[in-house]
């Protein structure tokens, strides 16, 4: 054998090798596969471009995602997502989905609000579903889909409120009355999960403290643990975290330092493996809904723009079950958060959704 | 007649654009193995990366766009690496730069454009030295290495910006971010001057190339690149020569620091027409891969920051046609850097080509 013909085989080697780490590192990683039905019911194609948390973000653009997910079950819509790595990418994404054909464009998070206002009048016969973008005077085909955040928090908060008084519930309880909320940009709907938590723990337990730290993204998962480190090292033994992969930083925390958790957005019991042992519940915010509705509106015909704003009353948002501390949480803060929720739908409480309002 | 001298000149130019070349070549091979091997079509990949990178005006617009800013910051690295520095830190002052261009861009709106535009590049510059500035007297005075200092300042220089953005120079509304810009006041889009759409892109692209090229000169027929060069070469031997070491460090720095300001100042006043808190992407921390691939050679710097502009450019498209994931672009790039990095492996691809080479000779 010749030197050359060696070089290439061990090169080939080396190339062999690098493909089967590739190979054995993508079975572990969950990337939603597009998956086209064989006779699809509906024309309509529906898309979404995600912010820079891309997809796998295991809450907020998973969830727009699973609603599309949904809407190609109900009605066979073909589907497609397409991930921003870097925000120079968001403009590029939607003109590469219109141009492509697809009827119904999601723009994933706050941040894509200005990209949104530009891109909508660009392409008319395009609807385009902003979540958690609210618009002044949005165009006909621009729908800006909102939640009330501080409502399902507000629950979430009445219950850590109260477990933080309750030392029987689990051994990681302390005396001293404090719980901590870790956000992940310091945005509008961020800032909602953060007063609705605050007014919740305050409207059963007027002494607790609450401490309220910002990450200053939604991807430093790094920040977030050191955050929750320092919230609990102040007393903290319930840690809310509305922070995206953030979040997850403040999960591992809380593992290390034997805090309780409460997860944002998705169920994080289902979705964060890691947190089960921690997991009070979730404030959920029901992404995958609201993308999954207005698809229909596409495929039925009824779309149209406009603020929607979904709450606890229309189920938009609210607490995930308590799974493993379903035998642990005493009736009666079952009971008080049932309560809250009543009355937050029947207009009793009104939950204050800025820092100014509290 | 043959001249020997031009012919060695010829072939070692030819020989210092093999080898990053080759490491191109290189990692695109690999990264359609991963491609394959992951189960996507490595042929409809690549093709739909070209179509996105280059297929169309606007597409092209796309590429020239995310290549601006990572010729300011290559060329930033590179300079720096000429004089035996690394100034990881370019991230930093690429924000101070961007922060100078979204505070003056305010004040000079009643100017004329031209000249408004050229008093934000100089003070972003400006800004960007300044902030090198202290990093390179202490790396001249006491010897504190440039890595960690330079580094430090990208950290306060990002947080500074973070909380100006979200308190004194916050805008009207919920979104942290300054005021933006009036349009007179921006650098012209390429669409706007020859009526062809090209999307986004602007001439800071063509003053990227422009200040490439003046960068080349003057590391090749100045003093100031000729003290740069010989510091980086050999500090001792330039003292012994005559050289003012402690000088140079600072003025090279700074220049390096002057370059990523400048890479702030375009995408403030060519993009984004405001600052806010994620502005740059990292612009400062891909410079070094751009300055790497480039081999420091500032007219290399310009085919570099074009090659990642691409690849980033038409990441969408490949997601969008073949379904690969934007990601596997990282891995494009990371392999690239890891080629060139590792240099040698692509000289022992080439190696049988240049034996045959000396044979003929």
């Amino acid at each position: 054998m010749d030197a050359r013909m060696r070089k290439f085989l061990a090169l080939f080697v080396a190339c062999a090798l690098v493909a089967s780490f590739a190979v054995g590192c993508s079975s572990t990683e969950d990337e939603p596969a597009d998956t086209t039905t064989d006779e699809p019911m509906t024309e309509v194609r529906a898309a979404m471009v995600t912010d820079t948390g891309g997809l796998g973000d295991k809450s907020f653009n998973d969830l727009a995602y699973a609603g599309l997910q949904m809407a190609e079950q109900e009605y066979g819509t073909e589907i497609k997502a397409l991930a921003s790595n870097e925000i120079a990418d968001y403009e590029p994404n939607i003109d590469q989905l219109a141009s492509a054909g697809y009827d119904v464009i999601f723009t994933v998070g706050f941040l894509m609000t200005d990209t949104s206002m530009l891109k909508a009048p660009e392409y008319p016969d395009v609807a385009f579903g902003g979540i958690d973008q609210f618009f002044d005077a949005p165009p006909e085909n621009l729908a800006g889909l909102l939640f009330k955040e501080n409502e399902g928090a507000y629950l979430a908060g009445v219950l850590a409120g109260l477990a933080t008084l309750d030392e029987t519930l689990d051994d990681r309880i302390n005396a001293d009355n404090t719980i901590a909320f870790i956000g992940g940009m310091d945005i509008p709907p961020v800032e909602k999960f953060e007063v609705g938590f605050i007014a919740g723990a305050r409207s059963v337990n007027p002494d607790v403290k609450v401490i309220s730290l910002y990450a200053g993204s939604f991807d430093d998962q790094a920040k977030g643990k050191e955050l929750a480190l320092a919230s609990i090292e102040q007393g903290a033994d319930i840690v809310f975290a509305a922070a995206g992969q953030a979040g997850i930083g403040a999960v591992t925390a809380c593992l290390e330092q034997g805090a309780l958790f409460i997860g944002v957005d998705a169920d994080q019991y289902e979705t964060v493996d890691e947190a089960k042992p921690i997991i009070l519940t979730s404030a959920i915010k029901r992404v995958d809904q609201a993308v999954f509705q207005v698809v229909g509106q596409v495929v039925e015909g009824t779309f149209t723009g406009g603020i929607t704003e979904f709450g606890l009353a229309q189920d938009g948002v609210g607490l995930a079950p308590y799974h493993d501390f379903e035998d642990k949480i005493s009736q009666d803060i079952k009971d008080a958060v049932d309560k809250a929720s009543a009355d937050v739908i029947d207009g009793t409480v009104t939950v204050p959704a800025t820092r100014d309002a509290l | 007649m043959r001249n020997p001298i031009t012919s060695v000149r010829l072939k070692s130019v030819l020989e210092q654009l093999a080898t990053p070349f080759v490491s191109v070549l290189l990692a695109f091979a690999i990264g359609s193995i991963v491609i394959w091997a992951v189960g996507y079509d490595p042929i409809l990949a690549w093709t739909s990366l070209l179509k996105g990178a280059f297929g169309d005006a606007r597409r092209l617009g796309d590429t020239m766009l995310r290549a601006t800013p990572l010729i300011f910051t290559g060329l930033a690295v590179a300079y720096g690496f000429r004089a035996g520095l690394f100034n990881i830190g370019a991230e930093g002052q690429l924000f101070l730069g961007g922060l100078s261009a979204a505070w003056l861009g305010l004040l000079v709106v009643d100017l004329p454009r031209g000249i408004g535009i050229a008093i934000m590049l100089v003070a972003g510059a400006l800004a960007g030295a300044a902030w090198a500035f202290i990093p390179a007297l202490l790396k001249a005075r006491v010897g504190a290495h440039e890595v960690i200092t330079t580094m430090m300042f990208t950290f306060i220089g990002r947080y500074l910006v973070s909380y100006l953005v979200t308190g004194p120079l916050k805008a009207e509304g919920q979104i942290p971010q300054t005021v933006k810009l009036a349009p007179e006041t921006m650098i012209p889009k390429f669409s706007e001057t020859f009526g062809i759409d090209f999307g986004r892109a602007h001439w800071g692209f063509v003053i990227g190339i422009a200040v490439c090229v003046l960068m080349w000169w003057i590391l090749k027929y100045t003093t100031t690149g000729y003290e740069a060069r010989a510091v980086g070469f050999n500090q001792w031997a330039a003292e012994t020569g005559g050289v003012s070491v402690s000088r140079t460090i600072i003025k090279s720095l700074c220049i390096s620091g002057a370059l990523a300001g400048l890479a702030g100042v375009v995408e403030v006043i060519g993009v984004q027409g405001r600052l806010f808190d994620q502005f740059s992407s990292g612009f400062g921390f891909t410079g070094i891969a751009v300055a790497l691939l480039a081999r420091n050679n500032p007219l290399g710097v310009i085919a570099a920051a074009i090659l990642f502009g691409a690849l980033s450019a038409g990441a969408g498209t490949m997601q969008l046609e073949a379904d690969v994931p934007q990601k596997v672009i990282f891995i494009i790039q990371a392999l690239v850097i890891f080629f060139v990095a590792a240099d040698q492996i692509a000289k022992w691809v080439l190696s049988p080509f240049k034996r045959k080479g000396a044979e003929n000779a």
